[in-house]
């Protein structure tokens, strides 16, 4: 704090994150059909989430740990009112309204949750305690079951494993962890009943082809490896994928924005924008391993692979590799409170790997 | 923590984070591997799947070829009529258009009720819809001063398949009628599209059902052409992409015609039979008539269940084509093969005589078989046997004949096999074998079955176009063709020549002699059409039994019932010395067979001659 004049800041992290999402913008203006108004508000999200980014990134990280706890506290909060208040959209409750601004609460408990084991575990001595991964995973649990039970089964899982990330980073002994996996298999049968809803059920039957149905949940994955094939090497070009100017291909602007980006801009379009991807994880990754402490380390650690996860899975939905479970393209989908966390997330990141005050402890 | 611990501390994480950012690595490469596999190995599938989605292929009809005569008139055309036809995706309002267009164009509550049922979902998917079929030409005058007020209505000509003869030429032509699996035609289009299909006729996408529309249909129908729509994930026609044009189908020339095949008609009147006429120099089929006919107009667009119930039901059966599938025992008209049977096999010469007692008695079990003529004709030659048509000498002949060989020599004359290239649906009648007549009644062949075939009875049979064909051998002295209706220059086809080298010129002068005796002398058997015509004529008539009777006394009881009556039968060629056409005709129960098939016969040869 000694020199105010400082401005922290990771001129790679920014400016990768500062193409990707206008990089977005250009993807989301031709698979919204050329719908302006989309592309304008997203666009006015973006610039928000870059300042927000620069604003979260200037504090010292001993401030994010200090308020963990109560930012834990206030996103459960949110959670709770929306479970409790919120609007039900589609059959699920996952927005809460605050004056003009519908926000997704579960994106704040992406970030509140990771922060908070840090801040809870920065200081534990190796190997952690029983009792500490006990209350750890309590947390997950419950964090989990909320949103699971929303229902939003895919950031239900992306939030515990945010949370399991800064567990495991943070020194849970192996053997533990052994013993959980077998838990979890045993309990599995359980889990299918209890935590999912029937069209989760049934997305996840079909992907594994237990049910068949061309028209039903499996189309929407046909369409998108259809379009995402026929976009071979080049791709059809800008606004000309007949997939999704025809509308062939679902939620284009969301979940399946990515195959619109393969069919427009094929394969070398796509490496191009994984590389970027790519990049930023790398850079995350170095961050993380050169940061000033503990807690700074498990922070970055915990919410770029929370970020990773997101993305590859994400991908791997798309191209016909894991279920669709509905799980956005970070910085390309349409969404403003996913976007505002994600900058959140980077202006913490950014935080954490810029501040290099050691102090004794 | 002390500074060791941090240390451990740190080394600890770094490992994990390894790992964990390793993991995280493998699942973007497994990504990455398969956007790989689907946009570069699978490219091309994946490519096709696209355009099957967004590219909506439709045929569009092609105009089916015309027919025409020898001489180059209309048989069969394509005539053109008038249909209204709207885009309901423009029509915002379908009562108020409806309204507006109801005093210009009658319309009648099914043609409302259908129009209003199809409507929506033509409306969604950018396709027009036909409101009327087969304007007047009152209704189109009404339209077209009035059209400026109707831009979602346009009026297109569809065309009906009509022949200014439909009741001569039915047989013949056959019918055209919808195609259960137009489809074939071109099989990149997907057969659920066939529904939208732009078509040209007025009864969809049509086919021919029987006669040359059926034998030729794959000429005449042409090729469909295509248009190419871009529609989206709803089925909505977005724009056009692709526009292939149809290719007419190629018209046919035939060697009918229209003259003669309507003399036949004349002059059979409400008989049941059929005629054939033969152009001795190509095989060409100038005639092929079969009686009685129906309206193939009616039956290709449009006849009401009643109509057809009558004509399945109608006891002449008319749909029967017995120029090409009657079986008839040709009778005393084989009496000419016969003849070259036993010249070519020296069982008999001109100069063999015999004397006719009227009757032949078979040396092996004493039957009698009887001739016409009661009493019998005297002394007779060979020469005297076909003109008077003697019985008796036939059956002797025949009762030396070999009867493998006989029914060889028959079938050389194309009896007992197809004898047209291009006839829809020919019988083959048979030429009777012992070995036919072992595996078909279970018992042995009697030398009797073989002298009943030397006067063309028994279990021989053969078709009207059989006879016509017999006919045009015996006129082109020995040389066949394989007979076709259509003139076709692409297929050339080089006539099959019959000929027995022990069966001399001077034979045939002497047979052609003796066939114009038949008709031009005072003693043939069918000298009463001798004065119908101012050329000469040479032929055979014949009558065919349906039941064997041992005497005339018989047959006067049998009459009472006419369709046990004999058949009346005449082949004929002309005009002598030089014949250019033959011609069979067969009467069903008509009796005499000079007398009552033999004047049909001169008509039409009489019409082919003056129509050249």
């Amino acid at each position: 704090m000694s020199k105010l004049s400082k401005i922290f800041f990771d001129p790679y992290l920014f400016f990768s994150i500062f193409l990707i999402s206008f990089l977005g913008l250009f993807f989301l203006y031709s698979a919204s059909n050329g719908d302006t108004s989309i592309v304008l508000k997203q666009f006015i999200f973006v610039v928000l989430g870059l300042i927000l980014m620069l604003l979260v990134s200037q504090p010292d990280p001993d401030l994010f740990r200090r308020y963990a706890l109560l930012f834990l506290i206030f996103s459960f909060l949110l959670l709770g009112v929306t479970v409790l208040f919120g609007p039900e959209i589609n059959g699920a409750k996952r927005w809460v309204r605050i004056g003009s601004f519908s926000i997704q609460s579960s994106e704040f408990l992406k970030l509140a949750l990771p922060v908070f084991l840090a801040s809870f575990l920065h200081s534990k001595r190796l190997p952690i305690q029983p009792k500490e991964v006990i209350i750890s995973l309590l947390i997950i649990g419950t964090a989990f079951i909320v949103i699971a039970k929303q229902p939003d089964l895919g950031t239900g899982l992306i939030v515990a494993l945010s949370g399991l990330f800064v567990l495991f980073l943070s020194g849970l002994s192996w053997g533990f962890m052994g013993g959980s996996l077998a838990l979890l298999i045993i309990s599995s049968p359980f889990l299918w009943n209890v935590l999912l809803q029937p069209f989760q059920r049934q997305r996840i039957a079909t992907f594994f082809g237990i049910d068949s149905d061309p028209l039903g949940a499996g189309w929407n994955i046909i369409q998108s490896k259809i379009a995402i094939g026929s976009g071979g090497l080049f791709g059809k070009g800008f606004g000309e994928g007949s997939q999704t100017q025809l509308n062939f291909l679902p939620e284009t602007e969301t979940d399946f924005i990515f195959s619109v980006i393969g069919e427009e801009f094929g394969f070398f379009g796509v490496l191009l924008l994984l590389s970027i991807y790519l990049f930023i994880l790398m850079r995350c990754f170095y961050l993380s391993l050169n940061a000033r402490d503990r807690f700074c380390r498990l922070v970055i650690g915990g919410i770029s692979l929370t970020f990773a996860a997101n993305l590859i899975i994400s991908l791997c939905m798309v191209v016909g590799l894991l279920p669709v479970v509905g799980m956005p393209l970070p910085f390309i989908s349409k969404g403003g409170s996913a976007l505002l966390s994600l900058f959140l997330a980077f202006g913490i990141i950014t935080s954490m790997g810029t501040h290099k005050k050691f102090l004794p402890q | 923590m002390i500074f060791e611990e941090r240390q451990i501390e740190k080394n600890n994480f770094s490992s994990r984070a390894i790992i964990l950012f390793a993991l995280m690595g493998l699942g973007f490469l497994a990504a990455l591997i398969q956007i790989f596999l689907l946009q570069v190995s699978s490219y091309s599938d994946y490519e096709i799947a696209a355009l099957k989605n967004k590219n909506y292929i439709i045929p569009i009809q092609s105009l089916r070829g015309e027919i025409f005569d020898r001489n180059g008139r209309y048989i069969v055309r394509n005539e053109p009529t008038f249909d209204l036809i709207t885009r309901p995706d423009s029509i915002k309002n379908i009562d108020s258009f409806l309204d507006q267009i109801e005093p210009v164009i009658f319309l009648s509550e099914s043609e409302k009720f259908l129009y209003l049922k199809l409507f929506e979902d033509k409306a969604f998917a950018n396709k027009e819809l036909v409101l009327k079929k087969d304007l007047t030409e009152v209704e189109i005058a009404r339209f077209n001063v009035r059209s400026h007020a109707f831009e979602n209505a346009f009026i297109d000509k569809r065309y009906r398949r009509v022949t200014d003869y439909p009741k001569i030429f039915s047989h013949v032509l056959g019918y055209t009628s919808r195609s259960k699996s137009p489809y074939k035609l071109l099989s990149n289009i997907p057969i659920s599209h066939w529904k939208d299909g732009e078509l040209i006729y007025a009864n969809g996408f049509i086919e021919g059902k029987t006669g040359l529309e059926e034998t030729y249909n794959s000429q005449l129908i042409g090729k469909p052409g295509q248009r190419v729509y871009e529609v989206n994930a709803r089925g909505r026609l977005v724009k056009s992409l692709e526009y292939r044009p149809s290719q007419n189908g190629s018209s046919l020339k035939t060697y009918l015609d229209i003259e003669a095949q309507m003399s036949a008609a004349k002059f059979l009147g409400s008989r049941r039979g059929a005629v054939v006429a033969i152009d001795l120099s190509s095989g060409g089929i100038n005639v092929l008539y079969s009686s009685p006919s129906y309206s193939i107009n009616k039956l290709s667009n449009g006849l009401s269940v009643d109509e057809l119930q009558n004509l399945i039901n109608d006891e002449n059966k008319p749909f029967f084509n017995r120029a090409l599938q009657g079986r008839y025992p040709p009778a005393s008209t084989i009496k000419p093969a016969i003849a070259m049977f036993g010249l070519a096999n020296k069982l008999v010469d001109w100069d063999f005589q015999i004397k006719d007692p009227g009757f032949f008695t078979l040396p092996e079990d004493g039957r009698v078989y009887r001739g016409w003529k009661k009493g019998g004709h005297g002394i007779v030659n060979l020469r005297k046997a076909l003109l008077v048509s003697s019985n008796t000498y036939f059956f002797s002949l025949a009762y030396q004949a070999d009867i493998n060989e006989l029914a060889l020599h028959l079938s050389n004359l194309g009896f007992g096999k197809d004898v047209c290239k291009d006839c829809f649906d020919e019988d083959q009648a048979f030429v009777p074998t012992p070995e036919w007549k072992y595996k078909k009644i279970n018992t042995a062949w009697f030398k009797g079955d073989t002298v009943n075939l030397g006067v063309g009875q028994g279990y021989f049979v053969a078709t009207p176009i059989q006879l016509a064909n017999y006919a045009s051998i015996l006129a082109n002295k020995g040389k066949g063709f394989e007979l076709s209706l259509v003139m076709n220059s692409e297929e050339y086809y080089m006539p099959k020549i019959w000929q027995n080298n022990e069966y001399n010129e001077l034979d045939w002068k002497r047979m052609h002699q003796a066939l114009t005796d038949v008709i031009e002398s005072d003693f043939g058997t069918a000298r009463s059409i001798r004065d119908l015509k101012t050329f000469s004529v040479a032929g055979k008539s014949g009558t065919a039994e349906l039941v064997g009777l041992d005497s005339k006394e018989a047959y006067k009881d049998l009459r009472d019932t006419e369709l046990l009556r004999d058949h009346s039968i005449i082949v004929v060629f002309g005009p002598m010395p030089n014949p250019k056409y033959a011609v069979s005709v067969v009467i069903e129960n008509g009796e005499s067979g000079g007398a009552v098939a033999g004047p049909v016969a001169i008509e039409v040869l009489k019409s082919l001659i003056n129509n050249e």
